[in-house]
This record gives C-alpha cells, sequence and structure tokens, in this order.
C-alpha cells in the first residue's frame, strides 16, 4: 500500500499523503489544495514529517490514517469523509505551522487595520463577518486568524461557511465577492480583537481586558499551543499587544455590526 | 532556612510572558496558563529562596501586610509556581473571607491567578467536522457541535430521533 505519493509543503509543514488508488490520490490532493487555498508547493517525499494514508481495504472501505492512527473510514468515501479529510489536513498544518500561528477566528480588515473574532464553530463567526463585510469590512477569513512572526495578521479567504437555520445548520460556501464583499490582499496589523457569542435577546456590553485577559481568552483558540507555545505566545502578544481587546455577548450580527463598528471606529483608531 | 518563609519561584518548565502590570505563565508540564495580576506578579517575582515573607511585605512600602504576601503565596504553591509546595497559612478559612479581611486592610490590589488548561490541539479547532456518528459522540466535538449525530454534509448537527439522546437516524 502507498506506492502512489504526493508530497508538499505548506506553511512550514512538510506532509505525504499516500494511497493506492490513484483516483483516489488524486481526490486527496485535490481537497488538501483546496483546504489550504492552494498554499501547497510541491516536495520530494523524503523530506515529509507528516503522512496521511487512504487506504482501501479491499472491499471497498476507506479509511484516513493519519501518521498512522486510523481517523475515518468511509465505503464508498462520500463528501463527508472527503468534508473530514479536508478538515484534517488544516488542522495538521494549522498544528505544525513554523512560521505562523492560527487562531480559530474570523477577521476583518477596517480602515487599514484588522479585527479579530476569536471564537470555535457554532459561535457564529461566519455570521458576523458576513455581517461587517456587508457594512464595509474587508474579508480576511472567516476560520483562522494567521499570524506572521511580526505579529501581522494574513488573510485565509476561503469561502465562507453560510449556516441555515433549516435543515440544522446545514453549510452553504459562497464567495466574498456574492456578498458584496472583497478579500484583503495585504496584511495588517490587529486593532481590536474581540471576544463575542451570540446570545439572543443580549445586548452589546463591551467589557475592555487587559492584555493578559485577552491572552487568557486567546490561548484556546490557539491551535499550536501545546506543540509551539513559546513561539505562539511571543506572536500573540505581538499581535494583538496594541490593540483594544473586548468581551461583551452580542445580539443579532444583522444589528450589531454597524454598532460594533462604530464602537471600533471611537476606540481602535 | 525554613521554605515556608522563604518561597523561591519555579522557573523550569515554564514559559514567562512579561505583560503591562501583569505576567503570563504556561507550564509545559500541565499545559496550564496562569495571568498573575500585578501584585501576584511582584510576590512571585521576589520569590528568590532569599528574601522573607516579611521582606516581600516591606518591599510593597506601607499599606501592605505579610497576609497580603501570603495569599498571594498560596494561590502561587496552589499553581506549582514555587519549587517547593507550602502549607497554606489561612487554613481553615476560605479565600473569600481572606479576602475580605485582607482587603480592607490593604491599599495595594488583592493578588489574582487566573487559570486556564490550554485544550488538546483539536479542540481548539474544533470544526464539528465528521465522518460518522461515533465523531460527534466524542471530545473534541461533542458538548460543542449542535447534536450528536453526523450529517450528510458532514458536521454534527444531524437531528437525533429525541432531541439530546445521542441516538441517530439510520
Amino acid at each position: 500500500m502507498g506506492d502512489l505519493k504526493f508530497c508538499f509543503e505548506s506553511f512550514g509543514v512538510s506532509v505525504a499523503i499516500e494511497s493506492d488508488s490513484a483516483e483516489i490520490l488524486a481526490r486527496a490532493v485535490a481537497t488538501a489544495r483546496s483546504a489550504l487555498l492552494e498554499n501547497v508547493r510541491v516536495l520530494e517525499c523524503d523530506r515529509a514529517e507528516q503522512r496521511f494514508q487512504l487506504r482501501d481495504d479491499g472491499a471497498g472501505l476507506f479509511s484516513i490514517i493519519q501518521n498512522g492512527e486510523a481517523l475515518a473510514s468511509n465505503d464508498p468515501p462520500d463528501f463527508r469523509f472527503w468534508k473530514y479529510f479536508d478538515s484534517l489536513v488544516r488542522i495538521l498544518v494549522a498544528e505544525h505551522a513554523k512560521s505562523v500561528v492560527f487562531v480559530h477566528a474570523g477577521v476583518v480588515g477596517w480602515r487599514g487595520g484588522a479585527i479579530v473574532l476569536p471564537g470555535s464553530s457554532f459561535a457564529g463567526k461566519t455570521t458576523l463577518v458576513a455581517e461587517l463585510i456587508r457594512a464595509g469590512a474587508e474579508y480576511f477569513s472567516d476560520e483562522y486568524a494567521v499570524f506572521d512572526n511580526t505579529g501581522l495578521v494574513h488573510s485565509f479567504p476561503r469561502k465562507l461557511s453560510m449556516r441555515t437555520s433549516e435543515p440544522l445548520f446545514d453549510e452553504q460556501p459562497v464567495t466574498v465577492e456574492s456578498i458584496g464583499g472583497r478579500a484583503a490582499s495585504e496584511p495588517a496589523a490587529v486593532k481590536c480583537v474581540l471576544f463575542a457569542k451570540f446570545e439572543a435577546d443580549s445586548a452589546w456590553n463591551p467589557e475592555v481586558l487587559t492584555l493578559g485577559q485577552g491572552m487568557m481568552e486567546i490561548l484556546p483558540q490557539t491551535i499550536a499551543i501545546r506543540q509551539n507555545t513559546e513561539f505562539a505566545i511571543n506572536i500573540l502578544k505581538k499581535a494583538i499587544g496594541s490593540a483594544i481587546i473586548v468581551k461583551s455577548p452580542r445580539p443579532d450580527a444583522v444589528d450589531f455590526a454597524r454598532v460594533f463598528l462604530e464602537f471600533v471606529d471611537n476606540k481602535a483608531f | 532556612m525554613n521554605n515556608s518563609q522563604f518561597p523561591a519561584a519555579r522557573k523550569s518548565g515554564l514559559v514567562i510572558q512579561e505583560m503591562p502590570d501583569e505576567v503570563l505563565v504556561y507550564d509545559l508540564n500541565t499545559n496550564k496558563a496562569h495571568c498573575l495580576n500585578q501584585t501576584a506578579a511582584k510576590v512571585w517575582m521576589s520569590c528568590d529562596g532569599k528574601t522573607s515573607i516579611a521582606e516581600i511585605a516591606d518591599s510593597f512600602g506601607r499599606g501592605a501586610n505579610e497576609d497580603l504576601v501570603w495569599l498571594a503565596i498560596d494561590q502561587l504553591s496552589e499553581s506549582d509556581l514555587l519549587e517547593n509546595e507550602v502549607a497554606s497559612k489561612f487554613k481553615g478559612q476560605s479565600r473569600r473571607e481572606v479576602i475580605k479581611k485582607i482587603g480592607l486592610a490593604s491599599i495595594i490590589a488583592i493578588p489574582v491567578i487566573a487559570s486556564l488548561v490550554a485544550p488538546q490541539n483539536a479542540l481548539a479547532a474544533t470544526s464539528c467536522h465528521c465522518s460518522n456518528d461515533n465523531q460527534c459522540q466524542n471530545p473534541p466535538n461533542v458538548g460543542n457541535c449542535p447534536t450528536h449525530c453526523c450529517s450528510g454534509v458532514g458536521t454534527c448537527n444531524s437531528p437525533e430521533t429525541a432531541p439530546g439522546s445521542g441516538i441517530c437516524p439510520p
């Protein structure tokens, strides 16, 4: 098994994908490229440190094996299988990235700076990012803030994963252009960090956090915090050290976006 | 020399990041992060194994007393940020009682250490993505995603047979 290989480097992480099926390998490579927004450089396979194997048991059951650990299987590989693989590739690279720090966050650009919205899935990041874009902000990401070693945040502009309420939270990827926005092309300094979770009937009531409190809030969203602790903490301090850091519940994104941008205009610029 | 009276700050296995008025300490052994406010940080940095608690209290000037330093020491010890465990001076008293007592007598901010355990990488990256129902019923997705069932589009959001039951449609 594993005669067919594709090896690449992304954000300093070298990865091998192996399969004994040319068709599966081709789909895996396309999925990895898409997951990493084409931030992929082909590499000699003897340099790969991380390894995915997509194994066929001969009876049509396909498994994803990451560094020797079986993580999932499907018969036959369906949409869920590939979406899961897409997620695994992104997490693997985010976890082992050497030159940048990935934080689970939505990010938009505003008046030449960046607003970072850390939060886990289903916290409403994409919804808020979309409304901020409709209010004139530039799109950086609805999933990751990517900080370089100077603390600037870079865009990771995948399609926005808009969720519907019916059927329950189905995802509908949309381009930023389709909601009237555009993706940022340059990295930016962080001007504001907002820790907010949607709560129906809540009111915007910003509590300004100290840098230490902000660091404690952002650490759990930092993918490589356990793997590359010192680097991550140094970069995070640089990244958010000059920003205003606030925490609040937030009401519906449609009403909230303009109120929040007014707050940013008054406090962060 | 009595360790309790001459506490020493632990330095190994820690990532220390100083910030204005606070210090962030990450314990690489336990993956716990601690944020020390100014008072707790000053006490911790004074713990060199040679300076007594009374001397540390003196270094704050008027307005601080030994109990304030002991309160910081107590929390530093609990957070495993001292070389040796120090027996609490306030045994039998709740921290609230101690803070109330010290707070009234002190013009220095009460020492505070906020702590959290850094999540497993996958938890930080919880995406609710799945390829089968089991992945929705185990960490990191369980409790973080809308339901315990993997939908046809690969996220843990498929309706359960009865909400919260974890029983998924075939």
